[in-house]
């Protein structure tokens, strides 16, 4: 098989508009990571248990289509602090390996309720509307309309995180909390309430990936959480662990690495080169593209 | 009968890749690793009977020295990295050895039969103990007397200077250092150790199942193999035997009466466990001994 050039930039263009999902979900895990220097491994299952009850819900009172999009980032916020009570709130923030664990008992339980809801089969997801319909050409090579969409509004989200972080009083809030949650604490900031807004936060987010995630695939299944928690996390750490720019850039660049090896390699070997190059990083730049040098846990 | 010794023999597996997590988290490593171990002993040994009609215990012991090898290599970048990066960079370990399983085919020709791995279709007919005329019981203790000595040694390393080695690691690794333990050697060789046990795990695991794919090794598996310590609590390695019989025998060979909704409850477990007793079920010692003894002179 000889592969052009020009099939190369394709696949890359893909992989990158595509790597707009992976990025929005690793903003999530460093989002929260950021607030708390905890995984919270349930993420993505709730953006994608989100969606599910967005679908489930449009469905079920026959809304219009469009409030799926609505209603899944809402119902994976709500998600979002469920995770965050039973995994985090009790939990002693020194015992690290218990609320990690807990929010992988997390995963499975929202993993298997959804399995459980819907005997294990995939369900079809409405298409993004006008924007997949739109397909632009430049050149020989061309755009996916509801991709472009998702990466604009990652690019947004982003800016909006960034706005709330560093020019907001409830950023300052959590900058607070996550370099010295026992300093913020006597400075009368209510810790829980912090995190739980970081965990609306992110859960939104997710809920929204979840949702374009499956619109742009046009079903939804209880399989997609595993990849995408595990591409996120890669995302979130290649960017560097609470960095939000490196979760957006590293986020892309694995879309464009997975479609070029995709292409070039095959769909069955196409993730060992995504592994691979999380080994490159963590070997070469433990801290990741943007992570600050200061010694985590 | 032969239900039972199913059941068995999967408690035996799980216990050793319980065991070979639990001897990672003694010295403060979470690692997601151990699956990716357990394929590649399964592999390694399942491809040493099959193809090269090696001894069954000479095949398991050099699956495990592989396993072991592939572990080495991991401890060393996984020293860089620690806690919640260790946790992703083994997972992604393990998915890297998943999907080479998965593309691996190696098929020869033996007795008109093609045999090997063949890729997504999976290796079958890894039937040493069938042609060898292994009855089930037989099988059933040679995986216990494994699981045994490899509890008796774990038990035994807590009772010597190593395995206060390997916890002074786990519970501050800069005043380990500063008292003169050696991380490199310590880490490195508490990874070589648990990527032997899993090897001799996955080993058994594919000649008394006489089949392997690598939907056998997903991240689900590799979280069964750190909750297993994890809920049953780090104080001895009889924490980990306890939530192996636990989930494997209780929850989910008991309750099959469930149906479904079993499955729910694995997440929900862990999650109640690790709100309620953060630091394992068997943290407190059951009985106390010297209690008893003492009691006299009072």
């Amino acid at each position: 098989m000889s592969v052009g050039f020009i099939d190369i930039l394709q696949s890359l263009i893909d992989g990158i508009l595509f790597g707009s999902i992976y990025a929005l979900i690793g903003l999530g895990f460093t989002l929260i990571f950021g607030a708390m220097e905890k995984l919270n491994m349930a993420y993505a299952a709730s953006s994608i248990g989100g969606a599910y009850v967005g679908l489930g819900l449009a469905t079920l009172f026959s809304l219009p289509l469009f409030l799926v999009f609505l209603i899944g980032p809402v119902a994976a916020g709500l998600i979002s602090i469920l995770v965050y009570l039973v995994s985090f709130r009790l939990i002693p923030s020194t015992n690290h390996l218990g609320s990690l664990m807990a929010s992988i008992g997390a995963l499975f339980f929202i993993d298997e309720v959804i399995i459980h809801e819907t005997q294990g089969s995939p369900l079809t997801f409405p298409e993004l509307g006008i924007f997949a319909e739109a397909y632009f050409m430049f050149g020989d090579l061309g755009f996916r309309g509801d991709l472009i969409f998702i990466m604009i509004f990652g690019l947004i989200s982003m800016g909006v995180i960034i706005y709330l972080l560093y020019y907001t009083r409830l950023g300052l809030a959590t900058r607070a909390v996550s370099q010295q949650n026992v300093a913020a604490r006597l400075c009368g900031i209510p810790i829980h309430t912090i995190n739980i807004s970081t965990f609306v936060l992110a859960g939104i987010l997710g809920g929204f990936a979840g949702c374009m995630a499956a619109a742009s695939v046009g079903v939804i299944s209880p399989l997609l959480t595993i990849p995408i928690t595990i591409k996120g996390l890669i995302a979130a750490v290649i960017g560097g662990l609470g960095s939000i720019r490196g979760a957006i850039i590293a986020g892309l660049m694995i879309g464009g690495v997975e479609n070029f090896f995709l292409l070039v390699r095959g769909v069955n070997e196409r993730d060992i080169y995504v592994f691979l190059l999380l080994f490159v990083f963590l070997v070469l730049r433990p801290n990741g593209l943007f992570g600050n040098e200061i010694n985590r846990d | 009968m032969e239900y039972y010794f199913g059941i068995l023999q999967n408690i035996g597996f799980h216990t050793l890749l319980g065991l070979s997590a639990y001897l990672l988290l003694l010295t403060g490593q979470l690692s997601m690793a151990q699956v990716g171990f357990f394929a590649i002993g399964a592999y390694a040994s399942g491809i040493l009977t099959v193809i090269y009609g090696i001894n069954i215990f000479l095949a398991l012991g050099v699956g495990a020295l592989i396993a072991s090898f592939f572990a080495f290599l991991v401890g060393f970048p996984a020293l860089r990295i620690k806690g919640l990066m260790l946790v992703i960079a083994t997972i992604a370990f393990s998915e890297i050895v998943r999907l080479y399983f998965f593309n691996l085919r190696w098929l020869v020709e033996k007795n008109g039969v093609e045999v090997g791995p063949d890729g997504a279709q999976g290796f079958r007919e890894i039937r040493y103990f069938a042609a060898n005329g292994w009855e089930p019981y037989h099988i059933v203790s040679f995986i216990w007397i494994v699981v045994i000595l490899v509890l008796f040694a774990l038990w035994w390393l807590d009772r010597v200077k190593a395995g206060s080695v390997l916890r002074a690691v786990g519970e501050d690794e800069l005043a380990a250092q500063s008292s003169g333990i050696n991380l490199t050697v310590v880490k490195v060789s508490a990874m070589t150790g648990g990527g032997f046990i899993a090897g001799i795990a996955g080993g058994l695991y594919a000649h008394s199942t006489t089949y392997v794919d690598h939907n056998s090794f997903t991240i689900l598996l590799a979280t069964f193999a750190v909750a297993y310590p994890i809920l049953g609590g780090l104080k001895n390695v009889f924490g980990t035997l306890f939530a192996v019989i636990f989930i494997q025998g209780i929850l989910i060979e008991g309750l099959r009466f469930l149906g479904d909704y079993r499955n729910l409850l694995f997440g929900l477990l862990i999650i109640l466990v690790m709100n309620f007793y953060p630091k394992g079920l068997i943290n407190i010692p059951l009985f106390n001994w010297s209690k008893l003894v003492k009691r006299r002179d009072i």
